[in-house]
Order: structure tokens, then sequence, then C-alpha cells
């Protein structure tokens, strides 16, 4: 047991093959550009964007600098840093779900007082124009 | 002194014309508002021929939001009271005119009408209309006993019938339920908040009918579910803030009111 302990300790604590780096960088640096090709048709807005590219230049940075990782693992105290990596992982897109819910929530208010302020106005001109005798208009709508 | 029965309606074609009948029969006095919850069958053009306004929600949203609906109606059109009721024809409109009438003398800001509180006779005429007697499925009647215990322990006050939709009120409780809301759990988290914000909630004893049309629309496990998430709503509102004068209307302007 002490053994394997030491045999790990003595170990590198980040071991990425060059292959894995340029990889990882690519994905991240292809990420980067789909977003910002997302916003550039307009199927993503800038104020939804900020996250998705701190996360790729995340990516990136781990990818050209592998000793973030370890130190970001020291900091938390773990010695597997694959486990801070999807620790941290887990943890963002936790809040990152819990986020959109939360505009969820805020945008089912609105769309919710929305059709109310819609259907209270449509009662008020139904009502205005029975007022006006609109037998017609009354005809139209109820077809 | 306008009154405003509103009645919230989710094809409900078959019996929404009745009841907008038996509203007009019993409350001369009311306007009778149908909220469409985005009916896709008849039930807007019925409740048209049938005389009533309609507000039609352009999809469906559910009970809450169309009770919001009524109630923000009421209170933009300066109604002074207003009731709802369920558009199925479980609710005597005789019952009805008996909420409004405790809400007329202030005894009370907001009047549930419930199956179930004792010591009291439903109205004479709910009873010649015949009918039979309102009875709880099993699945029901557990949910409504679990939700009056919380809501008593939630309150400190007795409610017998917190699921009840037949419901008078006066402009304090526009205001409160036009703003604060959870359109999701319209009927228990409505009372919770009311009492709250120290509001007169009172219940009065009514009768109700069997459905008319339609059929309920609770199966055990969405029963079950309907249960929890009420749970939820009633434990999330204790810890909610209080805002005083949020159940305070703006004065009613004397020119014009209750159009």
């Amino acid at each position: 047991m002490t053994g394997l302990l030491l045999a790990a300790a003595e170990q590198p604590k980040v071991h990425l093959t060059a292959q894995t780096r340029i990889l990882a960088a690519l994905i991240a640096v292809a990420f980067m550009l789909m977003i910002l090709e997302l916003i550039r048709r307009d199927r993503l807005q800038e104020r939804f964007s900020v996250v998705w590219f701190v996360a790729g230049i995340g990516m990136l940075a781990g990818a050209i600098f592998p000793g973030l990782l370890g130190t970001v693992a020291d900091l938390m105290g773990v010695r597997d840093t694959n486990v801070a990596l999807f620790s941290i992982i887990l943890l963002l897109l936790l809040g990152l779900a819990l986020n959109f819910s939360v505009i969820m929530s805020r945008q089912a208010a609105q769309i919710t007082r929305l059709a109310q302020e819609r259907a209270l106005e449509k009662a008020r001109e139904e009502a205005d124009s029975a007022e006006n005798g609109g037998e017609a208009e009354r005809e139209r709508l109820e077809r | 002194m306008g009154t405003l029965v509103f009645i919230p309606a989710w094809n409900e074609a078959e019996s929404v014309a009745s009841v907008i009948e038996g509203v007009r029969e019993r409350l001369p006095e009311a306007d009778v508002l149908v909220v469409d919850d985005g009916s896709t069958d008849e039930t807007a053009a019925r409740a048209r021929a049938a005389g009533a306004r309609v507000a039609s929600l352009p999809f469906n949203q559910g009970l809450g939001a169309a009770l919001q609906t009524g109630y923000l109606y009421a209170l933009r059109e300066g109604y002074e009271f207003c009731a709802h009721l369920d558009a199925d024809g479980q609710h005597p409109p005789a019952e009805v005119a008996r909420l409004l009438e405790e809400v007329r003398a202030d005894r009370a800001d907001l009047v549930i009408g419930s199956r179930f509180h004792e010591g009291g006779e439903g109205s004479a005429e709910a009873e010649a209309i015949g009918g039979e007697d309102y009875r709880a499925t099993i699945s029901r009647r557990i949910g409504i006993s679990v939700f009056r215990f919380f809501l008593t322990l939630a309150t400190r006050q007795r409610f017998t019938d917190t699921t009840s939709g037949m419901r008078a009120a006066n402009r304090r409780v526009m205001k409160l339920f036009s703003e604060s809301y959870s359109p999701d759990f319209a009927e228990i988290e409505s009372l919770q908040l009311a009492v709250r914000e120290g509001l007169r909630v009172e219940e009065a004893p009514v009768r109700m009918l069997e459905r008319a049309g339609g059929s309920s629309f609770l199966t055990p496990l969405r029963s079950a579910f309907f249960i929890f998430k009420g749970l939820i709503v009633l434990l999330v509102g204790q810890f909610r803030p209080r805002h005083p004068g949020r159940a305070e209307p703006a004065p009613l302007p004397k020119a014009g009111a209750g159009r």
C-alpha cells in the first residue's frame, strides 16, 4: 500500500502526451469558432456566450500549459488531477444548468404576463366594438 | 359597486354556456367574464353567444394564470368585487351569490366556498338544483387532507377545502393576486399568501355538484406529484418575504367605476 502511494507520488502530476494536448487545443479552438458562428448567425445572443468563451479559453489554457491543472489540483488539495478536473467541470455545468433554470423561470413569468395582457387587451377591444354596435365585428370574431 | 364574476375555462364548451346562464340568472347585476385558457374547442364562441365577455389567452397556461387574468381584469376595469367559479358545472351560481354577500358585507376580504365546512347548510336554492352531491375519490381525499393539515399549520387558520375553485374577493385581493401569485399552484399558495399579507380569509359552506361534463385530470401518480409539488410550494411560501402594502389597491376612480 505504502509502496503504491510512493510510486504514485513520484509520478509527474500531469502526464498528457503531445498528441492529447494538440487534440484538446484543436477542440477548444473549434468550439470557440462554433460559438462565434452561432453569434454571427443570430442563433446565440452575446450575453449568453460569455460563459462558453470562458470555458473554451480554459480548455485551451489547459492544453497549452499542462502544469496548470496540477496547480489547481494542489490548491484543491486533490491528489488525482483527473478528479480535480472532473469535479470542476461537474460543478460548472451544475451552476450553468441552475442559471438556465432561473432564466427560464423569469421568461415563463414574462410570457404568462404577456399572454394575459394580450387577452385583456383583446377583451377590451371586443367590449368597445360591442358598445359601438359593432355586430359585424362580433360576427367576425365568432367565426 | 360593480361586480365581476369570472369563469376560467379550458375546453369546457359543453358546460360553459349553462354556467354563464346560471350566473346571469342568480347574479343579474354582475358582469360575466370567461377566461378562455387557450381552448381548442368552441368554448370562447359559446361563451360569447351566451352573452359573456371573453378574455382568450393565446395558449394554455394553467388554472393559476387563468385566474390571475380574471383578477387582473377586475382590478383594471375597476370592479369593486369579484368572484369566480369553475366552468364544469360543479359550482351552483346560487352559492357564489352567497359568497359575494360575505365580501360585500365586508366580513372578509376573500371568501372560499368549502365543500367540507361543518355547521352549515348550502342555500335552499342549491338544494333545489338537485343532482348528485359532491363525492371525492380516495386519492383526491388523501390530497385534500394532506393539504388541509399543512395549510392549517402554515397559516394557523383552519381551512377545510383548500383546493376549492369557488371564491369571492374584494379589491385588496385583486391587487394582491394580480401581482404576486405563483401561477403554478393557484389554490393553495394563494390562500397562504393572502393570510400572510394580513387579509381576512374566511370559508363559507357551500354545496357542490358532481361534474357535469369532462373528467378530472387526476390519476394516482399525478395526485402524488401534485401533493409533493404542493408541499414544496407551501414550504417555500413560508420563507417568502412579506411586502406590506402589496394588498393595498389604489382608490377607485369615482367616475366610470365598475363599467
